[in-house]
């Protein structure tokens, strides 16, 4: 019998996940509901679950202290920056060692190892190389942020269909407009993906950077905060930092989502 | 409908009768790809010529070589160097000017993410100026009875439709041959046999040489001016069987006819004669 060679498969591998627009803001009714019991049997002075009145004075203080606004900006640089970087060294590093099984062979194992260690204690090194600053900040999240994209990518590019580059040269598309025309747009939806697990993953670990090292932002506010037992204050910051993932998830969930409208479900 | 009012559409890129002798030649073409034992050689001696407008299926078991075959034709991979390969009488190095390969596996050769129309631009694109591409996108997908569905995309057609697509993109550069490797493989009987249909049609008008991969002997027999046959381990060709049925022909009057049905019995038994069994093919 004539088996079909290949099962038309692409279609299946442009897939995109579900959940192509922002999240519904009815799913966050239990936490409101938690909220508004805790605030309602919680004591003002407990320094350990000060109720959430309390973390909105303490934001308010820090707001009109003038330090809350230039902690988020430092915060949002940081991680937007070390996401980009992340993504497009990611992907450009993905592309090439999934094409090239030498690249792969060479570099696989340092990739392995890299990947294997914890972005927390990159901190002390990067620190020490780089310097207490912006910089070394980048640089640590982008090093936590940019697997997702890299291990994506090269299973992404092992994923093309050959017959699509076969039509490229048939049609004698050239290399710059095969890379435009097809391979860009058939690895778009694995680099968004990695992209999708990276953006959390740098939200946590720009956070956990500046708690560590003070250096700016949110996190080196929450470090302060608790080191002064403001306990209300660190809450709220945390309430704040919350805020800010369950946007970035939701813009990338909308970016996902613009970009793949026109492919198959 | 010879009338002269009606002109022929210009869908053949370059005029046929320009260039005279065969479409394609090829002389002890040998082909070796790698296997696990390292090179292993797929075809040998393969002496085939195609006559322009010419329509010749290659008929033959599963993995015998009929797509490596039909790669080399397209340009997309390499025979041993003692090989001859010309196409309108210059050697094949790349994919020829003028040759465009149909795949079998239509969805992957589509773009999902480009409308019908866009995916048809695909070969034109930085080649013709805009309204050339517009009017020849437009008349490639009337030929292939889509225009109606230029702007959607692909995913959204069914297999037949996805395929005529293909052939469409495939006829837009207004090739002189298509390679088509079982295009219709992947589709049910009636859907099948429309195609079949379509494709004789744009044949007609276009007057493009074909060389047509099947397991089909039907649809081999239907559709062609000639047969071949690899047969073998390295392959070569075994045999070669003219079909001179009248065209244009027809699913169910060319079906009947006693020469239709001795030739299918011809090449039916070539193909048990050399395996055998029949069961690897059809
Ligand atoms: N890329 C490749 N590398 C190495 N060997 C290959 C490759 N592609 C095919 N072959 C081998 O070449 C032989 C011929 O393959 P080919 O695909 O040309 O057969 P075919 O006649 O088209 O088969 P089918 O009818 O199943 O499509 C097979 O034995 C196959 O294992
Ligand atoms: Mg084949």
């Amino acid at each position: 019998m004539t088996a079909p060679i290949t099962a038309p498969a692409s279609a299946r591998a442009h897939r995109p996940a579900r959940g192509r627009s922002f999240p519904p803001l009815r799913g966050l009714l239990p936490l409101g509901v938690l909220l508004g019991i805790w605030e309602l049997t919680g004591s003002e002075g407990s320094p350990y679950f000060p109720p959430p009145s309390t973390w909105a004075r303490g934001l308010n203080r820090l707001w009109e202290a003038g330090t809350l606004r230039p902690a988020i900006g430092e915060t949002l640089v940081t991680f937007g920056l070390a996401l980009v970087v992340a993504t497009l060294l990611g992907a450009m590093l993905g592309i090439v060692v999934g094409a090239l099984r030498k690249a792969d062979r060479a570099l696989g194992p340092s990739l392995e190892f890299a990947r294997a260690m914890p972005p927390a204690a990159m901190v002390p090194i990067a620190a020490l190389l780089i310097g207490y600053d912006e910089k070394m900040k980048v640089a640590v999240v982008t090093f936590a942020a940019i697997w997702p994209v890299l291990l994506n990518s090269r299973a992404g590019v092992r994923a093309l269909d050959p017959v699509l580059l076969d039509t490229a040269r048939s049609l004698h598309l050239s290399w710059f407009d095969t890379m435009r025309k097809l391979i860009a747009p058939a690895l778009l939806p694995a680099v968004l993906l990695g992209v999708r697990v990276a953006a959390p993953v740098a939200l946590v670990i720009t956070l956990l950077v500046e708690i560590l090292t003070r250096v700016g932002g949110l996190g080196a506010l929450i470090a302060l905060s608790q080191r002064n037992f403001l306990s209300g204050q660190v809450f709220g910051l945390i309430l704040v930092a919350g805020l800010f993932s369950f946007v970035v998830n939701g813009l990338v969930a909308v970016l996902e989502g613009y970009t793949f409208r026109h492919r198959p479900r | 409908m010879a009338s002269p009012l009606r002109s022929r559409p210009e869908l053949t890129s370059v005029p046929t009768s320009d260039v005279t002798g065969p479409a394609y030649e090829s002389h002890n073409l040998s082909v070796d790809l790698d296997s696990s034992e390292g090179a292993r050689r797929i075809l040998t001696g393969v002496d085939l010529e195609v006559a322009q407008g010419e329509f010749v299926s290659v008929l033959g078991r599963s993995g015998t070589g009929k797509t490596t075959l039909l790669r080399v034709l397209g340009g997309l991979l390499d025979p041993t160097a003692d090989s001859t390969v010309s196409f309108r009488g210059e050697p094949v190095e790349g994919p020829p000017e003028g040759a465009v390969f149909v795949f079998q596996n239509y969805a992957a050769s589509l773009l999902p993410w480009r409308t019908i129309e866009r995916n048809v631009d695909l070969g034109l694109e930085g080649k013709v100026s805009k309204p050339e591409m517009r009017q020849r996108t437009a008349e490639a997908l009337a030929l292939v009875g889509l225009a109606d569905r230029a702007k959607d995309y692909p995913w959204r057609l069914s297999g037949g439709m996805q395929q005529r697509v293909q052939l469409a993109r495939a006829l837009a550069v207004r090739p002189s041959a298509l390679l088509m490797d079982e295009p219709f493989g992947a589709l049910d009987a009636m859907t099948k046999s429309s195609l079949q249909d379509e494709l004789q049609r744009v044949q007609e008008r276009t007057g493009a040489t074909i060389v047509f991969v099947t397991h089909d002997i039907d649809e081999a027999v239907y559709l062609s001016d000639r047969i071949v046959v690899l047969e073998g381990s390295p392959a070569t060709i075994g045999h070669r069987i003219d079909v001179d049925l009248p065209r244009p022909r027809h699913q169910l009057a060319t079906k009947e006819l006693p020469a239709f049905l001795k030739l299918r019995r011809a090449v039916y038994d070539t193909i048990v004669d050399v395996h055998g069994q029949a069961g690897d093919v059809a």
